[in-house]
């Protein structure tokens, strides 16, 4: 009888990711599918978190599907064979399915996470490991990360790591040799890199710029007056900042990009304050907004969910401030794989300007 | 169906938790504490010995969110408890990383310690944990 139920149940699995897959390919989604989610005004329930109250429930708009599929494992086989890290495991990504399987055009991706899966601080909304020492970092990483990811058919490629404070570096020669060696096998490829803060440390900083990458990323992750809430004790607003200055310091020509989790008891005012500051002093190009998750048990709870409208409101205020790109919405992340249509072209933008400025300057 | 009744059974018979922990000398000994969380609630926890106060909290399932985000491996201040001064007396020294740890820490008092650090012991029956306000004043 249970053997029953569960065919069943398999069954309807099947059928339903058969009828749905079709149906979406039918229906041809754009882009503002990924960004911009139906009306949320009909969802009844609670979505700020009361003193006292154990937990909020999930709202639809975050719901999302449990990752499985063709290329999913394919990928998974492949990672763990080079052992290599992502991100994406490592901190509980609620995109993993969709980024993995390959979203609309069945173009998996994935975003690498360098320098091992443990990290030298403990944040509070991240489910990555902590270490005081962690394993040094695997000379053949550079390489195998670089033949992994130019094996896979995209354009676009966005390389995190972990914070290592223990290394004399930190880790930031590995992860330029890693983005060398990518634009070595594949100039074409667009590579973005999240990068930690380096303890505000200029030189590792250029050591970055210098290995050629096209987008700069850094995460301020909260609001001013959350930061020590949020962060490691070793990370604050002003060093975040900092590092986003001196990226464009090194190269005016680098777009740089940020990223703010929302829901964690920031006000509405504060976080406007946040992008202003981010804009007018830092000069950043791209903002990522999205909703915190509760990784597991031991992290920050949520202390509210936003609605995707606020979202939109959010986006569209950033949009007038001068911030080339925003990506906001309750499941984007840093490396969410919709807002890099965006920056691609604002990348194909910079290069056709400075083509034809050569040009014009021959003649 | 008669399989599963029977593994039921042989399972429930078997866990130490149930019956076993009367009548064998290998059982894991369990005392009574009492954690203070953020909201001033007393809450009655169940401390295994030989593990550390902060998966105490975690297997009580002591509702106190970014507590311990380090894991324990002393890379941050949010399993900040307070203890009584007699009973912060018993305990051993904290190590210099605890020590530079606890400097940061939110509150701090003369008998903080860091729960990861504090491993149990039978005579911590009904020994008292305060969980201070918060890691950081949020205003």
């Amino acid at each position: 009888m249970m053997r029953n139920f569960l065919q069943r149940t398999w069954l309807n699995l099947y059928l339903n990711r058969y009828t749905h897959s079709k149906s979406r390919f039918e229906n041809g989604p754009d882009l503002n599918h990924f960004l911009q989610e139906k009306k949320s005004n009909d969802y009844q329930g609670n979505l700020v978190l009361r003193k006292g109250e154990q937990r909020l429930r999930i709202p639809p708009w975050l719901k999302t599907e449990i990752p499985m599929g063709e290329n999913y494992s394919k990928l998974k086989k492949s990672l763990s064979k080079l052992s290599l890290n992502t991100v994406c495991v490592e901190a509980k990504c609620p995109n993993i399915g969709e980024c993995w399987n390959g979203g609309e055009d069945r173009i998996a991706t994935a975003t690498i996470m360098l320098l091992g899966d443990e990290c030298t601080r403990g944040c509070r909304f991240c489910s990555v490991k902590t270490s005081r020492k962690p394993e040094a970092p695997d000379p053949n990483e550079p390489e195998n990360t670089a033949s992994e990811i130019c094996s896979w058919d995209i354009d676009y490629i966005v390389l995190t790591s972990v914070d290592r404070d223990d290394l004399p570096d930190q880790g930031s020669s590995h992860i330029a040799e890693t983005i060398r060696s990518i634009k070595r096998k594949k100039p074409n490829l667009l590579v973005e890199c999240l990068t930690p803060d380096f303890r505000g440390d200029k030189k590792c900083i250029e050591t970055i710029v210098k290995s050629n990458l096209d987008v700069y990323a850094h995460n301020v992750e909260t609001v001013r007056e959350l930061q020590s809430h949020v962060r490691d004790y070793r990370a604050n607003f002003e060093q975040s900042l900092s590092v986003l200055i001196h990226a464009k310091e090194v190269n005016p020509n680098l777009i740089t990009k940020t990223s703010i989790m929302l829901g964690l008891g920031e006000t509405s005012e504060q976080i406007r304050e946040t992008m202003l500051q981010i804009r007018t002093r830092a000069n950043v190009d791209c903002l990522t907004l999205g909703q915190y998750m509760q990784p597991t048990r031991r992290h920050l709870k949520v202390k509210e969910y936003i609605r995707p409208e606020v979202f939109q409101e959010l986006k569209e205020y950033g949009e007038s401030i001068g911030f080339l790109y925003v990506a906001s919405g309750p499941l984007v992340r840093s490396s969410y794989r919709a807002g890099e249509y965006f920056i691609k072209n604002i990348l194909k933008d910079k290069h056709q300007k400075k083509q034809a400025a050569a040009v014009g300057i021959s003649m | 169906m008669r399989r599963n009744l029977l593994s039921l059974i042989t399972r429930t018979v078997f866990n130490p938790n149930f019956v076993f922990q009367r009548y064998s000398s290998n059982a894991n000994q369990f005392v009574n504490v009492k954690v203070i969380d953020r909201d001033q609630k007393p809450i009655d926890a169940k401390a295994k010995v030989g593990s550390n106060m902060l998966d105490v909290i975690l297997d009580n399932k002591i509702d106190i969110d970014g507590f311990g985000a380090c894991e324990g491996t002393l890379a941050c201040s949010t399993c900040h408890v307070i203890l009584d001064s007699e009973n912060y007396k018993t305990l051993p020294e904290p190590v210099e990383e605890e020590n530079d740890m606890l400097d940061l820490a939110f509150g701090l008092t003369p008998t903080s310690r860091l729960a990861c650090q504090i491993i149990v012991e039978p005579r911590m029956k009904d020994w008292v944990f305060v969980v201070p306000k918060d890691v950081n004043d949020q205003r």
